[in-house]
């Protein structure tokens, strides 16, 4: 159709549309899905594992979710090798604004920073964008918590629920309907963990395929990342009801 | 007067049975006049490691900042905390970088390795590393120190006698240097606990 206009990320096409941008965001859309919910008193990630094989060696770190700082975690869909590279600029550029201004950096301000980074790669450069988008989950003082979204044209919105990666439409629209403002972080557990095994393809869901994050205030104040457990997940799964297989389900 | 001079300070560290302690004085002076009297000397890495730096107050506070910044992003890439080795490692490698403008400090370091042994060093202040099996010293009242450590150290004292030791060696070298005093801020550390205890003593 418009294949002229493929090849370079930095010219429009006639239409006015940037067709490296949307390609990254396909390559995104074939990816393990991740799922952000915000509640009055913490944040909830939650992300599906696409690759799960006997012979991949389980290591403790996660695959899904990451800690950019203590008050700030991301959760992550599309290409892990571009992730990496964000998530390390985006750890370096909170670091930076610690030692500049000796207090953490505030959520959208981080976000920001790293979407510049993004756009970056859509202007100028003659380099393909980032095939990732972001979901961040953090606290700061002024706003309190706050989810972000953001995906590889650099441009990024505030939710109260958002999804990415594979079947992220059909989990936005039932996050649309079920979701409460007000809600608790319990709740918030549950309503993650219901959209998730209505949208996931495969057919039973496992604390295997999954990975369940937190971020939320202790008694002390202290903004506290808190990634669960491949027990306490089972755990979850079976109070909440979803961890049938599908065909008990249906 | 040299520019090592210019604030005052004194800090120690000590070894002992499985647990280490780190002392300064709380002295900020701009040469001859006192400024403040609860300055912060020692700060924590993590748990296991503190890091005490005598010297230029400034650099003391944006040497610490620097080092901040470098271990937060060793702890989320690792997903551990900094030994207390390799810690000395990286402050000596930050020193030498300012090989030709350098930080004017000498930091002390003192952590729990693996196994809880404790590890103490001190630099100079372009990084050359200096380990030491029972004390080292920094600061303004360096030499009054090294005689007061050499005199009442010994070997595999338990945190509380480390604790008496380390500040009696602390009072005694201060009271004897005008620039550092007023009183000591000392941290004891075993595998289970951290200890902070303020010291008053000559308070000039």
């Amino acid at each position: 159709m418009s294949r002229r206009y493929d090849s370079r990320t930095t010219i429009f096409s006639p239409e006015g549309r940037l067709y490296q941008v949307e390609y990254a965001m396909e390559a995104i859309g074939n990816a393990g899905s991740a799922i952000g919910i915000l509640s009055k008193d913490g944040v909830v990630l939650i992300g599906e594992k696409k690759v799960t094989s006997k012979l991949l060696q389980t290591s403790t770190s996660a695959e899904k979710m990451y800690k950019i700082d203590d008050h700030v975690a991301c959760a992550v869909a599309g290409i892990m090798s571009d992730a990496n590279i964000l998530i390390n600029t985006a750890r370096v550029q909170a670091q930076r604004y610690t030692f500049m201004y000796q207090e953490p950096m505030p959520v959208e301000q981080l976000v920001q920073s790293l979407c510049d980074t993004k756009q970056g790669y859509t202007q100028f450069g003659g380099l393909r964008p980032f095939g990732v988008s972001f979901l961040f989950a953090g606290w700061d003082k002024n706003f309190g918590f706050q989810l972000y979204m953001s995906d590889p044209s650099g441009n990024y919105g505030g939710w109260k629920a958002a999804a990415i990666g594979a079947n992220n439409q059909a989990a936005q629209s039932i996050l649309k309907q079920d979701y409460k403002d007000d809600g608790t972080r319990e709740e918030a557990v549950q309503l993650a963990l219901k959209v998730l095994s209505k949208t996931m393809d495969s057919t039973s869901l496992t604390s295997e395929k999954l990975e369940l994050s937190e971020v939320y205030l202790t008694p002390s104040g202290t903004v506290k990342y808190h990634v669960h457990s491949p027990d306490s997940l089972s755990k979850l799964l079976v109070k909440h009801g979803v961890t049938q297989p599908a065909a008990e389900s249906s | 007067m040299s520019i090592f001079e210019y604030n005052g300070s004194a800090v120690v560290a000590m070894v002992g049975k499985n647990c280490f302690a780190i002392a300064s004085d709380r002295r900020l002076g701009v040469q001859l006049q006192t400024i403040a009297t609860d300055f912060k000397r020692i700060s924590k890495i993590h748990d296991r490691v503190f890091i005490g730096l005598s010297g230029l107050a400034t650099d003391v506070q944006t040497l610490y900042q620097r080092l901040v910044f470098r271990h937060k992003l060793y702890q989320l890439r690792e997903e551990r905390d900094m030994k207390p080795e390799t810690f000395a490692s990286l402050v000596s490698a930050i020193l030498y970088e300012k090989r030709f403008g350098p930080y004017l400090c000498q930091p002390v370091i003192a952590g729990l390795g693996d196994d809880d042994k404790p590890f103490i060093c001190t630099m100079d202040s372009i990084g050359a590393k200096e380990l030491a099996k029972d004390f080292v010293v920094s600061g303004t009242a360096s030499e009054s120190l090294y005689g007061a450590c050499e005199a009442m150290y010994k070997p595999d004292m338990e945190a509380e006698e480390l604790f008496e030791t380390i500040s009696q060696a602390l009072l005694s070298s201060v009271d004897r240097d005008c620039l550092s005093g007023w009183g000591g801020h000392v941290y004891v550390v075993t595998p289970t606990e951290v200890k902070e205890r303020i010291l008053k003593g000559r308070m000039d």
